[in-house]
């Protein structure tokens, strides 16, 4: 079962809303929160580029490569390998479930693969991380 | 000053080596002996000229594919350097300048109205690859295809215009949002397992590549590909199956290029015949009189794809059905369909 997803900011996400229906040539009303990117808004490799650049520009943001996958290596113990021959070890799934906890905690299932973790992206995902990169900003700025 | 409409295409180079070919033929030594170009300044490939009718130049910002997509703000200041400063009437985009920065529309914003119209070359693509797969059909007398791809801005232009030619086209579709697209531009969203059952000419026009492995395509199925990485992924093919370059055309009439020209259409794939559509919007812009561009951003619009077309047309550019470098004769791609309808994979 999905975990529910609650929209804390309406404008953040309106805004992220949109920069996904740019990107992709939707409407804003089809990105819905838990969309998974891939899957029901049909997303491609090179779209990420584009919707990251977008959040960007819209939020004056950073979003570091490899964004969410790095939050959750960095959630890891000196040593802890995240992934062996590109698939994740049961800490790695473990650290990406803490990283994403709007994805349903069955989808992070034994033998998932590096390269599958996109496929995981919910709209919320990107939304989540716009929020932490605003509030490090926000920190940053005052002190 | 020649009085010649001017064009300019901005590269990148796409590997290591590339990079230090462009720098021995600026004479410019730490790029020319592997250094990673993030400051170096953009320079000059080649020069074509259509005699009489445009000048070009193509243009190289000095960063590799993971440069441009590790940093999209980087990539965008080389982008902006690299043109601001071009006395041309159009500038196009090739390869990742298409596609970093929102597809043209950052560079765009950048120049914040100083230096040439920027155009992505999605427009020529969608062209080049829609009538590449209508001479495809009609040597066939076949008038189904299969799409994927359709949520891009090629892919979608593609459908759009082969729909228009009462051709049913039966579109890959990942999701609602995809099968609501799909329905708007008049195409069937189906599996990747019903399109290939259902026809036997596949247009590849996403960016995910090695979407479709060979074993699942029926004998003498053409590939009509514009994606990049290639539609296929590795191992053998069917009997009879051909993958065009989609996005081939003909040569403009008289195409000068020097020895450097020869060299970039080595290195860049298209070979000694033939272009890429991409690299010709800006040519047919510039020579049109065209400020506005023919595709910028996501959406690629019917009206500015014919008016390519036109323009493309005047200057003796044609798709070209190409395997590679190599012009496939019309006869090798007929006889294998006769029906509307087409079968399903062998059993």
């Amino acid at each position: 079962m999905a975990p529910e997803l609650h929209v804390v900011d309406a404008e953040v996400f309106a805004k992220v809303q949109h920069a996904f229906a740019e990107a992709l040539g939707l409407d804003d009303d089809e990105v819905e929160m838990d969309a998974k990117v891939i899957d029901d808004l049909g997303a491609e490799s090179l779209d990420f580029l584009d919707i990251a650049f977008r959040l960007e520009r819209t939020f004056d943001v950073k979003i570091p490569r490899g964004g969410v996958e790095a939050a959750a290596r960095d959630g890891l113990v000196d040593g802890e390998p995240y992934e062996l021959e590109g698939v994740l070890t049961a800490r790695g799934l473990e650290a990406l479930r803490e990283a994403m906890p709007e994805v349903p905690p069955d989808e992070f299932h034994e033998g998932l693969k590096t390269a599958e973790v996109p496929t995981l992206f919910r709209v919320a995902t990107f939304y989540r991380l716009v929020l932490h990169l605003m509030a490090e900003a926000e920190v940053r700025a005052a002190g | 000053m020649s009085e010649l409409p001017r064009f300019a295409f901005l590269v990148h180079p796409l590997s290591g080596l590339h990079r230090r070919v462009i720098g021995v033929r600026r004479g410019y030594l730490p790029m020319a002996l592997g250094a990673d170009g993030l400051g170096a300044p953009a320079g000059l490939i080649c020069r074509p000229v259509v005699p009489g009718v445009a000048e070009g130049q193509v243009v190289s910002v000095p960063l590799l594919p993971d440069q441009m997509i590790g940093d999209q703000v980087v990539a965008l200041e080389a982008m902006k350097r690299a043109v601001e400063d071009l006395d041309v009437n159009a500038v196009g985009l090739g390869s990742l300048c298409a596609v970093v920065a929102g597809r043209g529309t950052g560079l765009v914003d950048a120049l914040d109205g100083r230096g040439p119209p920027i155009t992505t070359g999605a427009s020529a693509t969608a062209w080049a690859a829609a009538e590449n797969t209508l001479a495809v059909l009609r040597a066939r007398q076949a008038r189904t295809v299969a799409l994927i791809g359709i949520g891009g801005a090629v892919g979608g232009a593609v459908a759009r215009r082969l729909v228009g030619a009462d051709v049913r086209v039966l579109a890959v579709c990942k999701g609602r949002a995809q099968v609501k697209k799909a329905a708007r531009l008049g195409a069937h969203g189906v599996t990747l397992e019903e399109a290939l059952a259902g026809a036997r000419v596949l247009v590849g026009a996403s960016t995910n590549g090695g979407l479709v492995d060979p074993d699942a395509l029926s004998e003498g199925t053409v590939v009509v590909d514009v994606a990049l990485p290639a539609t296929l992924s590795s191992g053998p093919r069917p009997a009879g199956v051909i993958v065009l370059a989609g996005e081939a055309v003909t040569l403009p009439d008289g195409w000068r290029r020097g020895f450097w020209g020869w060299l970039y259409h080595g290195l860049a794939g298209y070979g000694p015949w033939q272009l890429y559509a991409c690299v010709v919007e800006p040519l047919v812009m510039a020579v049109t009189g065209r400020a506005a561009p023919f595709s910028l951003g996501r959406q690629v619009d019917l009206d500015d794809l014919e008016a390519f077309a036109a323009g493309a047309a005047e200057l003796g550019i044609r798709p070209r059905l190409a395997h590679g470098w190599r012009e496939i004769p019309v006869g090798r791609l007929g006889g294998m369909d006769a029906a509307p309808a087409l079968p399903g994979p062998a059993t």
